[in-house]
């Protein structure tokens, strides 16, 4: 007896097929899921899927295939979500660089001639090549990412970043009821004036050192940038107005703890600084920076070379 | 406008009869699914102009605001997209009852979007295709947007047609901080195959 066309290419085809009925017993299972699961279709058919496979996400996995029965609706899953619901070699053992077969699944209902749905069949398609393709085209986009976040002189985070990393934490409290983020505003004191003294190259370098001078004293979470001339910016999340003003308190010294050399050089430089915490009713990053920068105001009002907080208190003298 | 694309009020009362009853059956189902009571909205139709596309929704949304939106196709004899746009919550207080066990992370968290979205766009769309005798088939949801505000959900200058019909379905669990948008999107084209398949319902009476 020949096999009907429609049969060969089930039992062919180079993707996974299998049918469930609504107690999970497996019904049909081709070459592919076969072989790649080293169960061959005499094995696996009668039997719960859930008994043969116990890794798979019975829970979840269960709900999504009595939706298509109740709902006589299609249902999906993507790698991009969820890599595999099988423990599935795939074709690339060498180059791969990935675990397991990176899967795409969807599930249909097929129905009887009354229109109910009888059974579910299940098509598992191979995407372990995008998948690699899309891991490098993500490396790739990070790369350039992170070299258009960067400021060209100092090499620490810019405006623009900054300004997303704000909004994003902003975001995240909402969400997730996260800890509120302090801000803390930068701003070199008499830097127009080491300018004219020293130039302009000489300028350039104290904005490096300072930036060199201030990284190291950061936690990982917290975001370093420059915001513009001799202004710089740190996001420090889930840190209260006083965690942010006792590290503000540890830049202003590390800055201004020796002079920095620059050639022949030797350029005393010292920092103002302002430091607010995003609280209520702030409720947009231009609010939370406005406050910050009142309160580097009152450091550089009270005489420079010091941290004040928003809203005001006593000032810390260095 | 195109008269061919208006409908008649008769074919509007039987569009507005068609989506009622399946939203009835919809919200019936998803309660079998959810096992919680799940409150649809009376469907709003409307013919939008491509180019206030963007005012559509945000109406229908009804406040301006930061929303996430999934997006899903469908195709047979009524071609067009599904969206469905879920407020700044997504829909993290229904991963219990979808089957998620632990904490969810960022993925589980988008393929809890994918998959809220798609069984409310299959027991809607489901619902409308079967009083219709239209067959339908859909391809997999996609995430359309995180965290954009609702009026620039959809660039107008990227659309390819003039006209579109648009339902809107406005979802609400009552023991759940949870509501969403469904808005379906037919494009003219379903919109001359729509109007004679309401033609036929009406003659089946």
């Amino acid at each position: 007896m020949t096999e009907s066309p429609a049969d060969f290419i089930v039992s062919e085809i180079n993707a996974g097929i299998f049918m469930l009925d609504r107690q999970y017993r497996v019904l049909l299972w081709n070459r592919f899921m076969a072989q790649h699961s080293d169960l061959d279709a005499e094995t696996v058919i009668g039997r719960n899927l859930f008994e043969l496979f116990p890794d798979l996400p019975q829970k979840w996995l269960v709900k999504k295939i009595d939706s298509v029965f109740v709902l006589k609706n299609f249902a999906f899953t993507s790698w991009e979500q969820r890599p595999y619901l099988f423990r599935f070699r795939h074709n690339r053992p060498i180059t791969g660089g990935i675990d397991y077969m990176r899967q795409n699944f969807t599930f249909m209902p097929m129905r009887n001639a009354q229109g109910e749905v009888e059974a579910v069949v299940v098509t598992l398609l191979d995407a372990t090549d995008s998948a690699i393709y899309q891991t490098m085209m993500q490396a790739a986009m990070r790369k350039l990412e992170e070299s258009s976040n960067r400021d060209g002189l100092t090499g620490v985070f810019n405006r623009r970043y900054i300004d997303t990393r704000i909004f994003d934490e902003i975001q995240r409290i909402g969400r997730y009821q996260a800890a509120p983020f302090s801000v803390v505003l930068l701003d070199l004191d008499h830097f127009k004036r080491i300018n004219d003294t020293y130039g302009h190259l000489a300028g350039d370098e104290v904005l490096r050192e300072v930036a060199r001078r201030v990284l190291p004293g950061l936690r990982e979470p917290d975001v370093f940038g420059r915001y513009g001339g001799e202004e710089f910016i740190l996001i420090l999340p889930q840190t209260d107005l006083e965690g942010a003003r006792s590290a503000a308190e540890r830049i202003r010294f590390a800055i201004g703890a020796e002079a920095i050399v620059c050639g022949e050089q030797h350029i005393q430089v010292t920092a103002s600084l302002g430091v607010a915490s995003f609280l209520p009713p702030f409720s947009s990053a231009a609010e939370v920076t406005q406050a910050a920068d009142e309160a580097l105001y009152q450091s550089k009002h009270n005489g420079r070379n010091r941290v004040s907080v928003y809203p005001a208190q006593q000032s810390q003298t260095g | 406008m195109n008269d061919q694309l208006l409908l008649t009020p008769d074919q509007r009362d039987a569009l507005q009869e068609v989506t009622n009853i399946a939203m009835g059956q919809a919200g019936a189902q998803l309660a079998q699914i959810l096992e919680v009571f799940v409150q649809l909205s009376v469907p709003r139709i409307n013919i939008t102009e491509s180019s206030s596309i963007a005012t559509s929704i945000l109406q229908l949304v009804g406040t301006p605001q930061s929303v996430t939106a999934v997006r899903q196709a469908f195709s047979g004899t009524l071609r067009g997209e599904a969206m469905v746009v879920y407020d700044q919550n997504g829909c993290r207080d229904l991963a219990d009852l979808m089957g998620y066990e632990d904490d969810i992370d960022r993925d589980s968290e988008r393929e809890l979007l994918l998959d809220v979205g798609n069984v409310l766009v299959g027991a809607c769309l489901n619902g409308i295709a079967e009083l219709l005798g239209a067959k339908l088939s859909f391809s997999a949801p996609t995430i359309m947007a995180e965290d954009v505000e609702v009026g620039r959900l959809i660039n107008p200058q990227q659309l390819t047609w003039n006209y579109a019909l648009l339902v809107e379905v406005h979802f609400t669990l009552e023991v759940r901080d949870f509501t969403c948008h469904l808005m379906t999107l037919m494009p003219e084209e379903s919109i001359v195959a729509l109007k004679s398949a309401l033609d036929a319902f009406m003659e089946n009476l």
